[in-house]
């Protein structure tokens, strides 16, 4: 009865897809993000900041990179796992979630002028 | 041939002829040969050889009776082969020369016939060239050269066969081919046969065992065996000779046509962590069975597709579905498929609970990523320049400008934690968690009256300067925060309305826990401050959670309780009779202040004693400080009364247990001992702006900020008891309104009315390593200063130290 009166206005909506959504937009409008992908388990990118073949060609090359990762942490220890994939370019960071449904990768520019 | 007696050889020779070695196998031409080559010893000039057939072959008899050979047909026609080889005329005379002097050849004709004549002289002799050409077509071969040579030897009268360097001879031939003619085609021509060497086609070299050996009875044995078969093979009719020829079947080609066979590559990589997995799923889901695997079959056909859009280390692991027989992956298999139908995909994606954790880090490292270097900064850690960056000149310049401000105090603004919610908004308090140093709770609400509206808490992180990790809207403004110590997760907040309410920040969306709406004795003004107690202080039962004490505008400092059932707002209820104090009014005299009404005076502010915990004191909008105890609620213990506006805040110093600050909006910021009724020392500042908050720092003595409505300042008794140490300004148009320390590092918060919470950090304060030594000295001093200036005026209670500051911008 306390909140009904108080009126939560600044609540969430209570959709986890909202969350995520508002989410992929503060990142997205963050300094120096080239672009978000969110790519599913089939390799189908669902969300994307970048053009098509840009999206395509990011999907399939960091999928493998991340299975190979994965792999590679698994064969040391089967109980331990991937959780998150960071690779520092010269020119850029690209920071990847892998996950079993999904992947997310994130591009982003590191230089100090691009602050 | 004769036969030469071989000593005879040897001892003409002489030296020379120790060169040759001599093999057992030599016929007897070579011996002969060379026999008759003895007798021409003596002539030494070397001469070219011709094929000059008729001359030769006189020389040659003229030489001494040599034999040749020749070769007639049938019809008593001189058939023998010509040599290759070219003649000198007078060769016969110096062959023997040749002969001995072969080694000393030189002209490539010459080493070439001298090679020639070893080998033929001796073709088991082993010469300084190559030999084993020669010998292998000497007499095998039937071609023309070696004809020819022969032939040439025969002609020159020479005995020695020659075999050719078939390159070489084969030219002079040409050349000399013509000069045949019919005589010379007649002639009786001497053919020269020698012996090749061995062609060895089986070779069994004798085995030798020891006597002693093991084997030695059993390979008698079988020698006796063999040597008795020996015997009786020569007329056994069990071995008999023969030789039947074979029929070799004439060769006929078949086709067949058959089926392709189709073949098909798989590969699987085993891993660990597929075994492990396989392993682990394999022990868990043992008793799932066949009707998942009716289910197989279908999707093992979807599975296939999948792989083929998937690359191919994923086909690894999913390949292994194909052929793994755990139930468990089919029953992932199976999860799979009932989640993800085409057109609701990407919608179920993002409802995934994961994703929105792994958002939430990507966004954490994406802010470590830009604020890197201030983050590292505030951490005390050196700041590590980009190595992809930009080397610029301009910050060598930078560089250097700031060399010339290093060694002055300064303030260096980090970042600021603002969003787009806290624009507009007034930051009325702010406070660390007292758990996690890095968590900061804001609260949002005006001051003033009338310009009240919604009220607004952010717990902002540090490792996500851009958005607040929580956010909690309520109706009225804030005006005080406070974590508990005991639940790091409670926060206790006072509004303008008069409420306090509970919150658990460990809740996202719904924090608010408790509240005191339903209370018969809440506060009806403004909770200024906010506190809670300790737990362990607390003896009686029903406290155990841990009290909270506030102070509000209604004059009362209470005491609130958190019962059981902490959801419940019942179970809130303040004591009236634990802490309630009435003030009395009170004027310079302290006269009046027996009246039978009492009114309240509102509170602004309190501080707990650091050290007794049952000691406060609480600062009121009259200007009044009065010290408090917990034990009395009727009466002070003392009052100091100097402030001439509302005391917005006082502050015990953390390390000093008599000392203590306060503020007020008289635009001055005294220092108290708590045994002194008159501040030890007072700190006003020109600019009539009331002073909002201040604070102690937490790790000198002697420092402490200060916020005034324009500007921060940072005072450090140590340095100078006169000025501060460093003075910041607000930008345009904002008030600054909070002050907060960073517990674990040299930094400062400072919070305005636009809803930033401006960061800086503190550069060249100075090093103290007794810090409290030095407050207490110069608080001492002064007192003693004071007293002794007392004792000059009576009873006027000006201060001595006078309203002297910078008005430095």
């Amino acid at each position: 009865m306390e909140l009904h009166r108080r009126g939560f206005r600044g609540g969430w909506r209570g959709c986890c897809q909202a969350e995520v959504e508002e989410t992929l937009k503060r990142i997205q409008s963050q300094t120096g993000v080239v672009g978000i992908i969110v790519v599913n388990a089939e390799g189908i990118p669902i969300r994307t900041t970048m053009d098509n073949a840009t999206t395509v060609q990011y999907a399939g090359l960091i999928h493998q990179l991340s299975m190979k990762a994965r792999s590679t942490i698994r064969d040391i220890d089967p109980q331990n796992d991937l959780t998150f994939l960071r690779i520092r370019c010269k020119k850029n960071e690209i920071m990847v979630a892998p996950d079993k449904e999904y992947l997310l990768i994130v591009i982003q520019n590191t230089n100090e002028s691009s602050l | 041939m004769k036969k030469i007696n071989p000593a005879l050889t040897s001892s003409k020779m002489g030296g020379s002829m120790k060169k040759f070695p001599s093999h057992h196998s030599i016929g007897n031409y070579s011996r002969h040969s060379y026999k008759s080559s003895i007798s021409f010893l003596g002539s030494t000039s070397r001469q070219r050889v011709n094929l000059q057939g008729e001359k030769i072959s006189d020389k040659s008899y003229g030489a001494g009776g040599r034999h040749f050979i020749q070769v007639f047909d049938e019809s008593g026609k001189d058939v023998t082969p010509h040599s290759l080889v070219v003649f000198d005329a007078t060769f016969a005379q110096s062959r023997q020369n040749k002969i001995f002097s072969s080694q000393d050849l030189l002209s490539s004709d010459y080493i070439l016939t001298g090679t020639m004549y070893q080998s033929v002289m001796n073709t088991s002799f082993g010469g300084p060239f190559t030999r084993s050409t020669f010998d292998s077509g000497s007499i095998s071969r039937s071609s023309r050269t070696f004809s020819d040579s022969l032939e040439d030897i025969g002609d020159s009268g020479i005995q020695h066969d020659v075999p050719g360097l078939h390159q070489y001879f084969q030219i002079r031939r040409e050349d000399v081919r013509e000069q045949l003619n019919e005589d010379d085609l007649n002639k009786i021509v001497d053919v020269f046969l020698t012996e090749t060497e061995t062609f060895t086609f089986l070779d069994l070299p004798v085995e030798m065992v020891s006597v002693d050996s093991a084997e030695a009875e059993s390979i008698k044995q079988r020698n006796q065996l063999y040597i008795e078969l020996c015997k009786e093979r020569v007329g056994n009719d069990r071995y008999i000779e023969r030789m039947a020829q074979t029929f070799s079947g004439a060769r006929k080609s078949k086709e067949v046509q058959c089926d392709k066979i189709n073949t098909q590559e798989t590969g699987v990589m085993a891993t660990t962590w597929d075994m492990y997995d396989s392993f682990k799923e394999g022990e868990v889901h043992e008793e799932i069975s066949s009707d998942h695997a009716n289910q197989q079959k279908d999707l093992s056909q979807i599975n296939f597709d999948r792989t083929i859009l998937q690359t191919l280390s994923a086909i690894n692991s999913i390949g292994l579905e194909s052929r793994s027989s755990t139930s468990a992956e089919s029953e992932s298999v199976i999860n799979v498929q009932g989640t993800e139908e085409l057109e609701h995909d990407s919608e179920e994606l993002l409802k995934n609970e994961k994703l929105k954790h792994d958002l939430f880090i990507m966004e954490r490292v994406i802010m470590e990523n830009i604020f890197q270097p201030k983050l590292a900064a505030y951490r005390q850690l050196p700041i590590l320049p980009d190595p992809d960056g930009p080397s610029n000149a301009e910050e060598e310049v930078v560089e250097g400008i700031m060399l010339l401000d290093i060694m002055s105090p300064r303030l260096q603004p980090l970042w600021s934690f603002t969003c787009s919610l806290t624009k507009g908004r007034n930051v009325s308090c702010m406070v660390w968690n007292k758990h996690n140093l890095d968590l900061l709770a804001v609260g949002y609400g005006q001051f003033g009256y009338k310009e009240q509206r919604g009220g607004l808490i952010c717990c902002w992180s540090l490792k996500n300067p851009m958005w607040p990790e929580r956010i909690y809207n309520c109706e009225s403004g804030i005006t005080a925060l406070e974590f508990s110590a005991d639940s790091p997760n409670l926060l206790a907040v006072g509004h303008y309305d008069g409420t306090v309410a509970i919150y658990n920040i460990r809740n996202l969306e719904n924090g608010l826990v408790l509240d005191s709406s339903n209370d018969h004795n809440k506060h009806i003004g403004p909770v200024w401050q906010l506190k809670w107690t300790e737990q362990d202080r607390n003896s009686k039962e029903d406290e155990k959670e841990g009290t909270l004490i506030s102070i509000a505008a209604d004059g009362r400092v209470a005491k609130w309780t958190l019962a059981k059932g902490l959801e419940s707002s019942d179970l809130m209820r303040i004591k009236q009779t634990g802490m309630q104090t009435s003030r009395k009014m009170a004027t310079d005299k302290e006269k009046k202040s027996e009246a039978s009404i009492s009114r309240q005076a509102p509170g602004m502010c309190f501080s707990f004693h650091p050290k007794e915990a049952n000691i406060y004191l609480a600062g009121t909008e009259e200007g009044y400080i009065h010290k408090c105890s917990c034990s009395y609620n009727e009466q002070f213990l003392e009052t100091y009364g100097v402030h001439k506006g509302p005391v917005y805040k006082v502050a015990w110093s953390p390390f000093s247990s008599d000392t203590f600050l306060s503020c007020s909006a008289d635009w001055s910021i005294h220092v108290w001992n708590q045994e002194v009724l008159r501040p030890v020392l007072r700190f006003s500042s020109t600019i009539t702006k009331a002073v909002h908050d201040i604070m102690w720092s937490p790790k000198t003595a002697t420092v402490f900020g200060a916020v005034n409505e324009d500007r921060v300042e940072v005072w450090d008794l140590a340095v100078s008891i006169l000025d501060p140490v460093i003075i910041c300004p607000a930008n345009e148009g904002l008030t600054l309104s909070t002050i907060l320390f960073a517990k674990n590092t040299d930094c400062i918060l400072v919070g305005d009315s636009n809803g930033e919470v401006i960061i800086y950090e503190l550069h060249n304060m100075l090093q103290q390593e007794d810090s409290l030594i030095t407050l207490d000295d110069i608080i001492t001093a002064t007192l003693d200063s004071q007293m002794i200036s007392d004792s000059y005026k009576d009873s006027t209670e000006e201060p001595i130290t006078t309203n002297i500051c910078d008005t430095v911008e």
